[in-house]
Parts: structure tokens; C-alpha cells; sequence
């Protein structure tokens, strides 16, 4: 018999025509390690929109299964991807706290959960990065570059490590505990609260926005700042106001050498009521 | 020989009468409502030197079943058929199993032994027509290379000497991984025909269970008895059953969407090693990957011609038990079978099963899935790219024009199979 023949035997003479392949309709991701292979070497958040899953439940599945590797392209991915989920979910969305959990994120609130007994040692670093809206709940500690570059949207966290709120632009941000060094630098815009301490150079080189503090802070307060408003609920330590060439501090009290080398600003002592 | 499929219509009332369990009516074929276990087992008797697999957990009834039909079927008593039974533990040999040299012939040399041949004395189980290897995993990985030579074949090999054994019914069993068991060697699944889930008894079976008084040993004394004859037969009249067109072509179809695969040596995913795999990212970025659609990407190993033989032979077989040889519906049998032949062959990409629907551990329903997208596509979409094929072949179009429409479509068999295949003719 001919291969024809064959053919004809098996479709009984009814061949259907013209149907192709059907194209994938959307990105089918198989796992998380999958995506980042996917993605260039420095992925933007454009990046991982375009080949995030649309559907809310694959999307939501990528990031609470995915264990990022201790790499910066991971850890972003992950970071985007986090956001991504939050913005598109209807509820507040609980995750692990992880590194740049809540990176660029636009809207939704997002917990990150710090506490849980599978958190990792080290406190999440650079959470809330880059966002400019929604808000983002640190049940814990977090770490480093809390809030770095944030253009809007608010974060509360218990406390803090180095860095937080670094060249905010926009937002808001509350540490019901004690933040450490370095907090507010080079802010141009956005509010912090901190309820207990803060360490050595806060609102170091600031240009704008609102730094408050309820308890002490370390040496140069306001450190060569240029603008914004820096309140102190109790005494700042030595030095404060360095070169400072714009903007308020207020504090209850001062270390030595207070508003050294100060060529603009005001530094004002609360009295007591 | 209706009067043989009416024994054995026999045999299973029998067996539901002595409520001898034996799973759920999990098998849908057109419009018959089968038990797995049961059929696939007593297709496996309608054929010889294929080996059916019972797979599942602990008194499910595995053995006891395929003793009970070895007893029916050989004409034996239940102990009989037990005797001829081999079971997996680290300790078993090849000179328990096959057989061993007979020491007496140099403590007493007898004339005919001269001729300086060994003789060996063989076993009862490689004696027998009817094998079964009980809890063939348990076997250690290196012993279960015994069983490459053994199965399929019709003859053993020991000590120089050879025993025909003509034409031999197989079966196994297995329980999932447990603590005492070792992972079946790829070649030895590829050599298993057909995979079963024995399951446990549901509620209704339960209480049917209740009403059974006889032992299992008892059973098979009740159950009738085949004349040698009558076995022997057998496979000649389920070899009676055609396979038409529609059926061949699905088969073949079915087994080149599991192995083809663009980037695998010659295209054939079989040729795959290592760390080269799809699930170990071998597809990233390929045209077909994450196209649900195509099943290549889906599986990790290609399918052999094995598979194509006991699709056709379990086809056969089932469509005789169920009385669907004449019918022109025999492509609602290879539905049913070719999951049971494919799933213990292939590993699907894992994260595909924790994806929605959620198979999760439910592989043969994850395979069964993929066998109907396969054979619908065959039947319902590839129609006109396969005629375009087959009248360039047979010289009714230029093989040119063939290959230029032939690379419109976007399906592997198209690409891979088809176009490649006319650009060697022209």
C-alpha cells in the first residue's frame, strides 16, 4: 500500500485543514530558577513584568516557591517579582522577609514576616528599595538599605540596620524601635519616625524631607546637611550640625563642638515645658 | 473462539463471586467500564514474552491475583503456581533463579557425559511458562541486570548451556520505594510492557470483603481451569485483532511527539545522558519549550520501539477481551492502554506535575493527558501536513513543494521527522 493509501485509511477521507500549531498564548514559566534563567544578567523591573506570569495564582506560586540563590540578579528578580505579586493582589499579600522583598513596588501592602522560624539569620536588606507606593509591614528587624531611594508609599518596620532610607526621594517611613547608623542620608524628600534610637550621622548630607527621632542620636547629627528638617526628642551627641549649610535641627540637647564649621541652617535647642 | 472469551468471562464472574479484590472499575474503554488490575493482567495472558507490571502498596492483592491465573490458567493448584514464583531480596542468585550445575555428574560420571557438556539443573520457575518475579525491586540494582537477559527472551543461558523455553507469560510486582527496595534500572522499565496501579480496596470493596470466606489458596481451587490448549491459543486469536489505519498512525505519532527533540543527538531524546535533559534545562529558550501543546519539553526520555510493539500487542489483546475486535472504535482501546504502557518509562519535568491542575504524585493521569493531546492532534490537526507528506513520498507532488508547505507547519514531527526525511529523498 502506498503511504498515501495508509493516510487515507486513517483520516477516513475527512482531513481537517489549515490548523496550525497553536502559539503559547502568555509565558509559561516551569519554576523560579527557570524565570531568572530567562532574564539578562541585570534584570529591570520592566524585565520581570514582561515575562512575569499575568495570572495572579502561577505569579503568587513563582514567588512563594522560589528560594533565590545569594546573588544579587536573584535576589532583585525575587525582589521584583515580590512587588509584582503584592500590587496584584487583592489582600495584603505575607511573605518571607527576604533581601529586596518589595523592590520598585507601585501599590498593595505586602507583610514580610521576619519572625518566622525559617527566616534566615541576617535581617532582609534593602527592603521596600525603590518603591513608590503601597506599603510594606517588616514583622521583625530589618536590615540594611531599608527604604533606599523610595519615592512614595510607606514602610514600618521594628527596627533597623545601617543605611535606611538612604536618598529617599518620596514616602514614608516609621522604626517603632531604635534605627542605627546612618539614617535619612542624602534625602531629598519623605518623612521618618524613628520611636527609639538612632546612630552616628543621621540625615548626613540632606537635602530635604523630615527626620524625626524620639529618643537619642549618635555624633553628627545633620552632618554637612543642605535642607529638610531634623527633630531630636532627646540629646544629640557631639558635633552636630558639622558644615551644615541648610535646613532645622532641633534637638533637646548637644554634645561638644555643636554646629562646627556651620555655614547655613538653624540649630535650635527645645526647652523644656 | 468465542467459547475461550466466554471462559474467561467465567474467570472474572468467578472472581467477583469469590470477592477476590481487585481494584476499582478504573478503566474506561469506549463504553466499557474495566478493572485495570484485572484486564491488564488477562491481556498479559493473551500474550507471550511481555511483561505486565503490578505496581502498588502491600496487600493489594498483586500477587495473589496473578497466582490465582496462573492456577486457572496452567491447570495447577494454588501451591503449584507459588512454587514457580521467584521474590526480590539481596541474597537471591542466578544459580537460584536459573539453575545451577549438577554436582553428580563428576561424583558419578555417567558415559554420556563424555562429550565433557555440563549439565545443569534447572529451576521449576525457568522451567515454567508462567514467570512471575514477586517484588522485582527489592532485587539489588546490580542483580536486577539479570532480568535484561531474562525477560522478553525465550531462552536462558547458563553455564554454557541453553534451555528453550518457547513462548512465556511474565508478570511482576513491586511496592512504591520503601526502605528495603532499590530504583529499577531504566533498561529493565524499558523492558517492563505494561504498568499497573494495584490499589487498596475503597469502602464498597471493604464491605464486600467482609463476605468472603475462603482463603486465597481456597479461591483457586473454585475458579475454572484452561485446557493447555486453550492457553496456548491464546495469542494467536488476539493476534487475530487488525489495528486499522487510524490506530497505527497514532502509535507511531505518539511515540515520535515523546522522542523527537531538536536538540538531542539525531533528534532522538533516547540518545540523551547526564545532566542534558529538559528538566535540567536543556530547553531553555527552544522553540517548543513551554508550548503546552507539545509534549517534547514535557518528558525527559524519548520512547523506544518497544513501546510501539506493546502498544500494538496490548491493543490487540484488549480490544479481544472486551469483545471490540470488529469494532471500528479500536482507537478508544489504544487510549486506554497507552498510558499503562508509557508512564513507568518516563519521567515527567517535575515542576510541570506541582503546576495547575495539580498532578503532583498522580503521574499515570499526568501521561494519560499528554497521550490524548498527542492522539487528538494526530486525528484532528495534522491531517493535511501528513498528506502533504505522504503524496510527496509517494511521487504525487514535488518533493520541493512538499518540503516548502511542510515547513509552515509548526510541529515537531513536521520539522523534525517530515521535512528532514524529503530533504534526504531529494
Amino acid at each position: 500500500m502506498k503511504l498515501k493509501g495508509f493516510m487515507d485509511d486513517a483520516y477516513g477521507g475527512k482531513v481537517r485543514r489549515k490548523k496550525r500549531l497553536e502559539k503559547r498564548s502568555g509565558d509559561f514559566v516551569l519554576g523560579f530558577e527557570d524565570f531568572v534563567q530567562r532574564l539578562g544578567e541585570k534584570p529591570s523591573r520592566k524585565d520581570v513584568e514582561e515575562l512575569a506570569p499575568s495570572d495572579e495564582k502561577h505569579l503568587l506560586s513563582l514567588v512563594t516557591s522560589a528560594t533565590p540563590e545569594n546573588n544579587k540578579r536573584d535576589q532583585k528578580t525575587w525582589g521584583y517579582l515580590s512587588g509584582l505579586a503584592a500590587e496584584r493582589s487583592p489582600e495584603p499579600l505575607i511573605l518571607p522577609a527576604r533581601d529586596f522583598a518589595g523592590l520598585g513596588m507601585k501599590s498593595g501592602m505586602l507583610i514580610l514576616d521576619a519572625k518566622s522560624k525559617d527566616q534566615a539569620l541576617s535581617p532582609p536588606s534593602h527592603v521596600g528599595e525603590g518603591m513608590t507606593g503601597g506599603r510594606i509591614l517588616v514583622r521583625g528587624g530589618a536590615g540594611h538599605y531599608l527604604g533606599q531611594v523610595m519615592e512614595g508609599g510607606g514602610i514600618v518596620a521594628d527596627s533597623c540596620e545601617d543605611y535606611a532610607f538612604r536618598n529617599m526621594k518620596g514616602g514614608w517611613g516609621v522604626v517603632k524601635g531604635n534605627a542605627q547608623n546612618y539614617l535619612g542620608v542624602g534625602n531629598f524628600g519623605g518623612k521618618i519616625l524613628v520611636k527609639g534610637k538612632a546612630g552616628l550621622r543621621t540625615g548626613w548630607l540632606m537635602h530635604g524631607g523630615r527626620i524625626r527621632v524620639n529618643g537619642n542620636v549618635g555624633y553628627y547629627l545633620g552632618l554637612m546637611m543642605s535642607g529638610g528638617k531634623i527633630s531630636i526628642g532627646g540629646r544629640s551627641g557631639g558635633k552636630a550640625g558639622w558644615r551644615m549649610k541648610g535646613g532645622t535641627i532641633i534637638a533637646q540637647g548637644y554634645g561638644p563642638n555643636v554646629g562646627a564649621g556651620k555655614v547655613g541652617g538653624k540649630i535650635f535647642r527645645r526647652t523644656a515645658d | 473462539m468465542p467459547e475461550l472469551l466466554d471462559k474467561i468471562d467465567d474467570l472474572i464472574e468467578a472472581l467477583e463471586e469469590l470477592r477476590l479484590h481487585v481494584g476499582q472499575a478504573d478503566l474506561h474503554v469506549g463504553n466499557h467500564r474495566v478493572n485495570s488490575q484485572l484486564y491488564f493482567t488477562l491481556a498479559n495472558v493473551c500474550l507471550r514474552n511481555r511483561v505486565a507490571l503490578l505496581y502498588g502498596g502491600m496487600g493489594a492483592n498483586k500477587t495473589t491475583l496473578v497466582n490465582l491465573l496462573g492456577s486457572a490458567f496452567m491447570g495447577l493448584a494454588f501451591d503449584q503456581v507459588e512454587n514457580l514464583m521467584i521474590t526480590g531480596h539481596p541474597e537471591q542468585t542466578e544459580e537460584k533463579i536459573v539453575g545451577f550445575i549438577d554436582p553428580r555428574q563428576w561424583s558419578c560420571p555417567s558415559p554420556s557425559s563424555e562429550d565433557e557438556t555440563i549439565e545443569v539443573l534447572w529451576t521449576p520457575w525457568a522451567k515454567s511458562s508462567w514467570k512471575v518475579i514477586n517484588e522485582i525491586n527489592r532485587f539489588p540494582s546490580g542483580k536486577q541486570n539479570l532480568f535484561l537477559e531474562l525477560l522478553q527472551k525465550r531462552k536462558v543461558s547458563y553455564a554454557g548451556n541453553t534451555l528453550e523455553l518457547g513462548d512465556t507469560c511474565y508478570f511482576a510486582t513491586m511496592n512504591p520505594d520503601f526502605s528495603s527496595t532499590y530504583p529499577l534500572d531504566e533498561a529493565l522499565l524499558d523492558r517492563i510492557s505494561v504498568s499497573v496501579p494495584a490499589t487498596q480496596p475503597d469502602f464498597l470493596s471493604s464491605l464486600a470483603l467482609r463476605d468472603r470466606e475462603k482463603e486465597a489458596w481456597e479461591l483457586a481451587d473454585s475458579l475454572p481451569k484452561f485446557e493447555p490448549h486453550e492457553f496456548e491459543r491464546l495469542p494467536s486469536l488476539a493476534g487475530e485483532v487488525s489495528l486499522d489505519g487510524q490506530v497505527e498512525l497514532s502509535i507511531i505519532s505518539l511515540i515520535r511527539d515523546f522522542t523527537l527533540c531538536e536538540r538531542a543527538p539525531a533528534n532522538d531524546k533516547t540518545q540523551l545522558s547526564g545532566g542534558a535533559k529538559p528538566s535540567r534545562g536543556l530547553c531553555s529558550e527552544c522553540h517548543y519549550f513551554n508550548n503546552p501543546e507539545v509534549c517534547c519539553w514535557q518528558i525527559d526520555e524519548g520512547l523506544s520501539d518497544r513501546v510501539r510493539q506493546d502498544l500494538r500487542l496490548y491493543t490487540r489483546a484488549l480490544a479481544y477481551l472486551l469483545r471490540m475486535a470488529d469494532s471500528d472504535t479500536k482507537i478508544e482501546v489504544l487510549r486506554a492502554v497507552a498510558p499503562y504502557v508509557i508512564w513507568h518509562r518516563v519521567t515527567p519535568n517535575r515542576t510541570l506535575l506541582d503546576r495547575p491542575p495539580y498532578y503532583g504524585a498522580r503521574k499515570l493521569d499526568y501521561v494519560r493527558d499528554l497521550v490524548e493531546k498527542s492522539i487528538n492532534r494526530t486525528l484532528n490537526e495534522r491531517g493535511e501536513m501528513n498528506m502533504i507528506f505522504a503524496r510527496a513520498v509517494d511521487g504525487e507532488i514535488s518533493l520541493r513543494e512538499a518540503i516548502e508547505d511542510l515547513s509552515e507547519y509548526d510541529d515537531p514531527i513536521a520539522r523534525l521527522d517530515y521535512v528532514r526525511a524529503l530533504e534526504r529523498m531529494a
